[in-house]
């Protein structure tokens, strides 16, 4: 039954490709299927701007994500089971995560330039400020709702706050903290290309490609760097949907 | 299976009047409609549109001259054109011409605006910096590519390095948007940037930055705007398209003729200091004779560069600039 | 390896949130648990039965008086005492035999050490085949005996077990009786055994504690001298068990 889950949008690319030949959607407005493929190949054989590769422009994206959501992983589990686990450090943080976090990531991206720079730890940062809050919000609920009973089991078992930490928090807010890792990279994913488009330094990257394309008006380049995005994007989910269901074979 | 079929004819026509062709809009004989025209934000090479606006030239032309959009770069300006928001624009030649070249626009290009008017602009206190090949190594900003400051410093780095030497010269050139350059510049993001005037100017009054070569340096009345029409506009609206025309020559006239007028309408435009815009127009050559030759140089390099495909570039340049609306004013 | 509880003037008293008021749940209450035994505990629902274990386990603190275990004073949680909950409170991430190694992760057994000793109490506690099998997995009554394995691992010298078999079915909880007793008869814990059935207590125990509803004190002591396996509707336990009743049922008790 999965091939069914194909037909829609097969069937969107067919029709789309059909009013295209047919004329009657101009291609420098929407290019055909056929088009977006040629300028699929264009991206990868040629280059945009030309030379740069398609694979370049992914790795140096996969690279500033990566560099962000990890800083924000790092910092933002710990924090998130301390947070959960203490009341009082909860109350004191509470505050400052709920002004911060509604501001958007892109809203940052003039002050990560005045303190980062135009280059990659710029953007590492905004991708860490949009990967930070959902991790670290699942995290603590995720603490939170840990039965008690078991962090007193451990206790019982003479378990230290470094084993009740690292034996009973952690893992038992693994399933939270999935989640929050999978939010947060779909977001920090997203924000990664809005903010390529403000300049990098390398000269490489994802958003950059199509701000390179828009600027020399190709809309076939646009549109395929843009269904490479959210391939990129699918794959990302979907292999840590993979690790997930690995890690909580026990829920 | 009917309900599917219907379904589908749904998507099509939902498809088809989102991104179909608006039956000719600009066609009939509505005289009172306005042209739609468009210049960019701070840009000094637009002077002539707002001396124009400012002094009532349109009007004396007996045109209606709406302001359709102030844009950032070039690029958005073809997009607007692409989208049929624009009947004129003072735009960059280049965006003009890639936009053309890949199809996703079509104008067709009736006046020069200027030539000239960008600098390569280094560090104040680096002092290393004497000539175009100490960029070796270094970092260079340009607006963008295939942009007019990309080609420039690419063909003045030719011409600055000796053949056997060209094929080592390694100047890494990045993209930033000219309103962060001085900024990017100042914390020593970057060791130089090319950009149009007055960002250069502006560098300079702040202190920041100092001219390490003027585009005339570089390359003698290289072609920069250009004033676009689109071409189904020219083609069913001539007299209007001459009426915008003459009003542009007569604003490019009196630039020359009142500059201390000039720099104060460019202050009240750009929104930046009389210094600035002075020390900017010094290196802006306003002119409204198309150079052809340039524009063709123009072409080979963007397709030996494969920013855009043409077969045969002077043959493209012929159809892309049309200097018959000039000449017949000028001949009346 | 037993060793004796000792419970001297132990009282707790909570306070609300706001301190203003007091309820005291244990009144100074007074008892000793020689090595070895089996001793039980029962009485109201609600009394305070399961405080005062949390107390000796050292999961909460007094207000007031001493938990001597082997002739010293305890203050704070003691290593050598276990605790079996109600609840099983088996971490659901762990498998069977990851459950059971838990106290000697802690307690930094190297992994070989550890697996042989888990797999010794598999094989015993009769969860052959359910090694890697996760809680959700598992029975009532296996998870009741991973629990038990869990604790007993640690070989701690006082088995506090709250209601542990509470949860189960009748059947299942007549199993794991039989199966504890066996269990105990031939290790010899001193086991605080808190429930709120009567006639379990009265098959299982040596000795039998009567509390009274809060605050809770000692109401009676019973011993229970009849040889095990006990007959569970014999005269001798019917008897026992109908003084118990009646000391509970009273109508006033403080």
């Amino acid at each position: 039954m999965k091939w069914k889950r194909a037909l829609p949008p097969l069937c969107l690319i067919v029709i789309w490709q059909g009013l295209s030949s047919l004329g009657l959607i101009p291609s420098f407005k929407l290019p055909s299927p056929r088009e977006v493929l040629w300028g699929l190949l264009d991206l990868s054989v040629v280059g945009m701007p030309p030379g740069r590769l398609l694979h370049d422009h992914i790795l140096h994206s996969l690279y500033r994500v990566f560099s962000g959501y990890g800083a924000a992983a790092v910092i933002a589990i710990p924090l998130g089971i301390a947070m959960g686990w203490s009341r009082r450090l909860r109350d004191a943080f509470e505050p400052i995560v709920e002004i911060i976090r509604p501001i958007p990531p892109l809203a940052w991206i003039p002050i990560a330039i005045l303190w980062f720079g135009i280059g990659n730890r710029s953007a590492a940062f905004i991708i860490f400020l949009g990967a930070f809050f959902p991790i670290l919000l699942n995290t603590i609920s995720g603490v939170v709702s840990i039965d008690r009973i078991l962090i007193e089991a451990a206790r019982t078992l003479n378990a230290s706050s470094r084993d009740i930490f690292l034996k009973v928090l952690l893992p038992g807010s693994v399933p939270s903290i999935m989640t929050g890792l999978r939010i947060g990279i779909g977001i920090g994913w997203m924000t990664l290309v809005a903010a390529e488009f403000t300049g990098v330094r390398q000269g490489y990257g994802l958003g950059y490609m199509i701000m390179t394309a828009r600027d020399i008006q190709r809309a076939d380049e646009i549109l395929a760097g843009m269904l490479v995005i959210g391939a990129i994007g699918l794959a990302i989910d979907v292999s840590l949907q993979f690790v997930e269901r690995r890690l909580i074979q026990w829920r | 299976m009917y309900r599917v079929i219907r379904k589908l004819f749904v998507l099509s026509v939902a498809l088809v009047t989102m991104f179909g062709t608006p039956a000719a809009s600009n066609a009939g004989t509505e005289e009172a409609k306005p042209v739609r025209m468009a210049y960019l934000q701070s840009d000094i090479h637009h002077l002539a549109f707002w001396v124009a606006l400012e002094r009532g030239y349109f009007e004396k032309e007996g045109v209606a001259v709406d302001v359709a959009g102030v844009f950032k770069a070039g690029p958005e300006v073809m997009t607007a054109f692409a989208s049929g928001a624009l009947d004129m624009a003072y735009v960059g030649e280049a965006p003009a011409t890639t936009a053309v070249a890949n199809g996703a626009a079509r104008v067709v290009v009736v006046s020069q605006v200027n030539t000239e008017g960008s600098a390569l602009v280094v560090s104040k206190e680096d002092h290393t910096l004497t000539s175009l090949k100490d960029l070796q190594e270094k970092t260079v900003a340009v607006p963008g590519h295939s942009t007019v400051q990309d080609f420039l410093l690419r063909r003045a780095l030719d011409k600055a390095f000796e053949p056997e030497e060209l094929s080592d010269y390694r100047v890494n050139i990045i993209v930033i948007k000219p309103p962060e350059m001085i900024g990017a510049l100042r914390t020593g993001q970057i060791d130089a940037f090319v950009a149009w005037e007055p960002y250069p100017s502006k560098a300079f009054t702040m202190g920041v930055g100092r001219n390490l070569a003027t585009s005339h340096d570089m390359w003698p009345e290289h072609p920069c705007c250009v004033l676009a029409a689109d071409s189904k506009f020219a083609d069913s609206h001539p007299e209007r398209v001459r009426a915008v025309l003459a009003a542009h020559l007569a604003a490019t006239r009196f630039i020359h003729d009142h500059p201390d007028e000039a720099v104060r309408i460019g202050v009240k435009y750009t929104g930046m200091d009389e210094e600035t815009v002075k020390s900017a127009l010094k290196n802006v050559h306003y002119t409204t004779k198309l150079n052809v030759e340039g524009e063709k140089e123009y072409v080979r390099f963007l397709t030996e560069l494969q920013y855009i495909r043409v077969k045969n570039p002077d043959a493209f340049v012929d159809r892309f600039i049309n200097p018959k609306f000039l000449s017949e004013i000028q001949a009346q | 390896m037993a060793l004796s509880l000792e419970l001297v003037e132990l009282t707790k008293v909570f306070q609300s949130d706001r301190g203003e008021e007091s309820v005291e749940v244990i009144a100074p209450l007074n008892c000793r648990v020689e090595k070895g035994r089996f001793v039980s505990i029962v009485g109201p629902s609600g009394c305070g039965k399961t405080t005062l274990l949390r107390l000796i386990a050292g999961l909460d603190k007094a207000s007031a008086g001493k938990i001597v275990l082997d002739g010293k004073v305890v203050t704070q949680r003691d290593e050598r005492v276990g605790l079996v909950f109600q609840e099983f409170a088996l971490f659901p991430w762990r498998t069977t035999i990851e459950n059971i190694e838990m106290g000697l992760e802690i307690k930094r057994v190297p992994e070989k050490k550890r697996r042989e000793a888990a797999l010794d109490y598999i094989r015993a506690f009769g969860l052959s085949g359910f090694e890697n099998k996760y809680p959700k997995e598992l029975s009532g009554g296996m998870k009741q005996r991973v629990a038990i394995a869990r604790t007993l691992i640690m070989n701690p010298e006082v088995v506090l077990m709250d209601e542990p078999f509470g949860a189960l079915d009748s059947q299942t909880r007549n199993d794991l009786q039989r199966f504890l007793l066996d269990v105990w008869s031939r290790r010899g814990d001193t086991i605080l055994f808190v429930t709120h059935n009567v006639d379990e207590a009265v098959f299982l125990s040596d000795r039998i504690l009567v509390l009274s509803k809060r605050p809770t004190r000692i109401l009676a002591g019973f011993e229970v001298d009849m040889p095990r396996p006990r007959d569970r509707t014999g005269t001798d336990s019917n008897r026992i068990r109908k003084a118990i009743l009646r000391l509970l049922a009273e109508p006033g008790t403080p």
